[in-house]
């Protein structure tokens, strides 16, 4: 049995007198694409932010490839491997693309703190950044402040943002949320491609985007995950269609 | 001794309520609006010579009414015109706006009233000492101060919990986007709000004046104790602004009156630091030479121990 | 660094000649401009004016570390000045009278040290908080630091601070610093250094990551660094160049006092930096120009000069925050497509009424002045070598109307600025 990539073990998280995450498991095996679908709510974000390191459980375990990492720090969480998107756009806006990219290679390419060289002069971030901005075709705005770009082109930044640090574990968090049928479609295939050979889990609400994705589908409701399984049984579970009032995937 | 101790609780009390009557003012407007008055200062010193001012063309009790609330239509008008223009570009540049306010505000004082002090005197009908403890006389009008003080405490605690404009302010506190998807006009409520709470630090002013001295660098002398207020008392706390505020003004108080150094209290040690070095400076001075910077010490430590403040919750 | 937009080829392997140059060609001006300076300008103001600039340059530079880069603000960074100071000056007297073989030159870097020392100490205190929080303890700091002056004697001197004298050291090619223009050539050359490290530090990994924690802290936690210990080594980088300023400003007094550390002098270089422009690299530079000779020479103009300073601040807040170097690179497209001119005769056009309101200002502000603090001294004053006497009524009228009518005219030739930009064409390249 190898190590999960990512376990969670009774993980409960209450804000004032509302339990908002009660007694979570979830388990993703490395090189599994997970995806965690659940009603407004039902604390997909909350329970993103608990694994990343943003809020502490108040119960439970947390392990990333068998490491502890409850309540440790978001950066140290990072530097381990797990990287993270959000759902509202998350970007370093006064800074050019180019910049952001690079900013999240930046410590994975042993940069650290260094006060003393060019940071220009570290060719193999640089390259790195250059193909990342290709893959997700932001060659062309490379120079412009990230503030300026449009919504599917901030989306897209917030994703590569998170690729580029090259970490094993990718938290995605509503990825396509807001877009149009083609943006969703370029943006599915380019997921597909960054995750070919790391471990993903994203938090979907478009049902096609989640199909055709998952290798795995985890459905939380009410702070519980109700069900876990495959996309077929996921599909011809009771208590799923009931959560989501007969709602059909389309 | 005894006689010490409760004068100076008596005036620690009594300074502790003036910071508080402040301290209330600028919470209640960065826990709406998330900007620090940097002015806030400024206002209580504008109060404190519109006062004097007033005072001299008609007399005390009227500047009582009229300094303040001629500063408060100062504030809204501030908030108006100016911080709300300011507020798009973001939180330091309104900073920044109150900044540049505090700093034009003295030096029109300056301008209007000159680098001296002025002679703000204490009314007539209050220059009696009220009662005597022990030997020394405590004057009237502090006490007059302290139940001007606790009365507008009374009032703002009443305001704010009993009555609907204090729910709503306490609503928009927290949410004010919410408030105003309600239905409620939250531009003037921000604006009646700074505009109160600059009336408030007025109103501070006005008593204060006679009492300390009213002079062009008084903002500068209590704007930092009051930010050290609000930054020990936890940021946005109604609650912490009152307690750090007495907790400052009792130790301030208390600090001053005791003329003793380590010198003093250890002298019977047969060893001292050389006088003339750091250690022996430290060894000399007096509890009450240090006293102005206690609060800051007081801050110094508060950080190293709990960041957030005594009783803050929020990282703004 | 930071918010200007940089066109550079990543992709070149090896930089061309071309590129060498046109990378290191501004700084072989700047310190040929700095040589050069004290021959057109020779008088004893000028030489001591132009040494004043470059103290306030690297002073805020070593802000705009704080402010512009890493989006910190700080009231009290006169503390880290003022320390430099003072531990220049002790080291001065201490190396006078031991004899240590230690050249003027070498005593800003002390100043540097000291400054360094005090950033680690109250940085790692400070840095445990953000955004308001912060700028609120840097006042606390400061006036901590200010009120300990007067308490420590033996290190700060007192009410009159710690002198010293400059020529007492070991002389470097046997110049002993006496002279104005001496002085003036060394503070030439570490104004110089500090410009380079600090140009070059914003372009380090760290420098680039103090953009990032300006920008959005949050997100910089998840790509793996700690935005407080970012905030607190950029804290120590601004303290450390602070100090060398406060060093060259010994130098150059020959005294250390508490003035050093006074609101006054966080207060003006907060606003030279403002006013100048923090999200450039350049800006800080020119409101550092920009202030100390307005210092200079506005005081001899009115009294009031720290009021119109103010307010100048206020407007800059309200109208251009960006400052001088952000609203200079606003044109920057049109410079490129020689598009300027129509804009500029549209300015010029708007200049006049403009200046007609402001010199309505400036009259009701210093007639007020005149008949307040001033009415000792009578009624008469002279404004732009017109007299007349402020309790009369046609002054005022005076004013009021340059003022009214100043800024209606005003207002009138804003559609002409916004028709000559319309005009520009400027395909907006970045927005689609």
């Amino acid at each position: 049995m190898t190590t999960p990539a990512l376990a969670l073990s009774n993980i409960c998280k209450r804000f004032g007198s509302t339990e908002v995450i009660r007694g979570v498991n979830l388990t993703v095996t490395p090189g599994e694409r997970h995806a965690v679908i659940g009603p407004n709510g039902a604390g997909k974000s909350t329970l993103f932010n608990l694994i990343s390191g943003l809020m502490k459980p108040d119960a439970g375990s947390i392990a990333l490839k068998g490491d502890d990492i409850t309540a440790t720090a978001p950066w140290l969480i990072n530097r381990r491997g797990l990287s993270r998107s959000f759902q509202v756009t998350n970007i370093f806006h006064r800074m050019s693309v180019w910049e952001n990219v690079r900013a999240g290679a930046l410590w994975a390419a042993g940069q650290r703190y260094a006060f003393w060289r060019d940071a220009d002069k570290a060719r193999e971030v640089a390259t790195r950044t250059d193909r990342i901005l290709a893959d997700f075709d932001l060659a062309d705005r490379r120079d412009a402040p990230a503030g300026i770009l449009t919504y599917a082109e901030q989306r897209a930044l917030e994703i590569a943002i998170t690729v580029a640090g090259g970490a094993d574990v990718i938290l995605l968090d509503e990825p396509t949320a807001g877009m149009s049928r083609a943006e969703t479609e370029r943006v599915v295939g380019l997921i597909r491609r960054i995750s070919e050979s790391r471990t993903l889990v994203i938090v979907e609400h478009d049902m096609s985007v989640v199909f055709g994705l998952a290798d795995r589908i985890s459905v939380l409701v009410y702070g519980e995950v109700v069900a876990c399984g495959t996309p077929a049984e996921i599909r011809s579970n009771p208590r799923v269609r009931e959560a989501y009032l007969g709602e059909e995937p389309h | 001794m005894l006689e010490l101790i409760i004068i100076s609780t008596l005036n620690g009390v009594q300074y502790g309520m003036l910071l508080f009557l402040m301290a209330s003012g600028l919470t209640l407007i960065f826990s709406m609006m998330g900007v620090l008055n940097f002015a806030h200062a400024s206002f209580y010193m504008l109060g404190a010579f519109l006062g004097f001012q007033v005072t001299r063309w008609v007399g005390f009790w009227p500047a009582l009414v009229v300094a303040p609330a001629a500063v408060g239509v100062i504030g809204a008008l501030v908030e108006r015109y100016g911080l709300r223009n300011v507020h798009r570009h973001g939180h330091v540049p309104e900073l920044l706006f109150t900044f540049g306010l505090a700093y034009v505000i003295e030096e029109v004082v300056q301008m209007i009233w000159g680098k001296a002090p002025v002679d703000f005197r204490v009314p007539a009908l209050l220059d009696f000492p009220a009662f005597t403890v022990f030997a020394t006389n405590y004057p009237a009008y502090k006490l007059f101060m302290l139940l001007i003080s606790i009365s507008i405490f009374i009032a703002l605690f009443v305001v704010l919990t009993r009555t609907r404009i204090g729910l709503i302010i306490q609503a928009a506190l927290t949410h004010p986007h919410m408030v105003a998807h309600l239905g409620h006009n939250v531009p003037l409520v921000f604006m009646s709000v700074f505009g109160a709470g600059s009336a408030l630090a007025a109103v501070a002013g006005v008593i204060a004046g006679p009492a300390l001295v009213t002079q062009s660098n008084m903002a500068g002398l209590l704007g930092p104790i009051l930010f050290v207020v609000v930054v020990v008392g936890g940021l946005g706390s109604l609650s912490g602004a009152f307690a750090a505020s007495l907790l400052i003004g009792l130790v301030q108080t208390f600090a001053v009156s005791v003329n003793a150094s380590m010198a003093d209290i250890f002298g019977f040690m047969h060893f001292a630091p050389k006088a003339g070095s750091i250690l022996g400076d430290l060894w000399t001075v007096t509890l009450a030479q240090i006293a102005p910077i206690l609060p800051y010490l007081l801050l110094v430590m508060v950080l190293i121990l709990k960041p957030t403040g005594l009783w803050g919750t929020r990282e703004r | 660094m930071s918010g200007a937009v940089t066109i550079r080829s990543a992709l070149a392997v090896r930089p061309t000649a071309r590129t060498l140059i046109s990378r290191h060609a501004p700084w072989v001006a700047v310190a040929a401009a700095f040589a050069v300076l004290p021959l057109m300008f020779r008088s004893g103001t000028a030489l001591t004016m132009m040494s004043l600039m470059g103290i306030s340059i690297i002073f805020a530079l070593s802000y705009n570390v704080l402010l512009g880069q890493t989006g910190m603000l700080s009231f009290g960074h006169a503390v880290y000045f003022g320390l430099g100071a003072y531990f220049a000056v002790h080291f001065m007297n201490a190396v006078a009278t031991d004899g240590t073989p230690a050249p003027l030159p070498v005593v800003p870097l002390v100043g540097g040290l000291g400054g360094l020392v005090f950033a680690i100490a109250f940085g790692w205190v400070s840095t445990r908080r953000s955004g308001t929080a912060f700028a609120m303890i840097s006042l606390g700091l400061a006036e901590l630091v200010g009120s300990s002056a007067l308490i420590l004697r033996s290190f700060f001197g007192g009410e009159e601070g710690v002198t010293t004298d400059r020529t007492r050291l070991q002389q470097l090619f046997g110049l002993s610093f006496g002279q104005q223009i001496e002085v003036y050539y060394l503070i030439a050359a570490w104004c110089l250094l500090c410009m380079f490290l600090m140009y070059r530090f914003t372009r380090t990994p760290l420098g680039r990551m103090c953009n990032a924690v300006r920008d959005n802290a949050e997100r910089a936690q998840f790509v793996g660094y700690n935005p407080q210990a970012v905030r607190f080594l950029a804290f120590c980088v601004s303290g450390f160049f602070a100090g060398v300023a406060g060093g060259l400003a010994a130098i150059h007094f020959e005294i250390a006092n508490s003035a050093y550390f006074s609101a006054t002098q966080s207060g003006n270089v907060l606003l030279a930096t403002f006013i100048g422009g923090s999200g450039y690299f350049f800006g800080p530079i020119i409101g550092a120009v920009l202030v100390s000779y307005l210092q200079v020479m506005l005081s001899d103009v009115t009294e009031i000069w720290q009021l119109y300073f103010g307010l100048l601040f206020i407007v800059m807040v309200m109208f251009a925050p960006q400052g001088i170097a952000g609203l200079l690179m606003m044109h920057r497209p049109l410079w490129g497509k020689r598009k300027l001119a129509k804009v500029v005769a549209a300015y010029a056009i708007a200049l006049p009424p403009a200046l007609i309101m402001l010199a309505g200002a400036a009259l009701s502000i210093e007639m007020t002045y005149r008949l307040s603090v001033k009415a000792a001294e009578g009624p008469g004053m002279t404004f732009f070598a017109v007299s007349f006497a402020t309790d009369r009524a046609l002054p005022w009228l005076t004013a009021a109307l340059l003022m009214v009518g100043g800024f209606v005219l005003f207002r009138l030739t804003w559609p002409v600025i916004a028709a000559a930009w319309a005009s520009a064409e400027l395909r907006k390249e970045w927005a689609r």
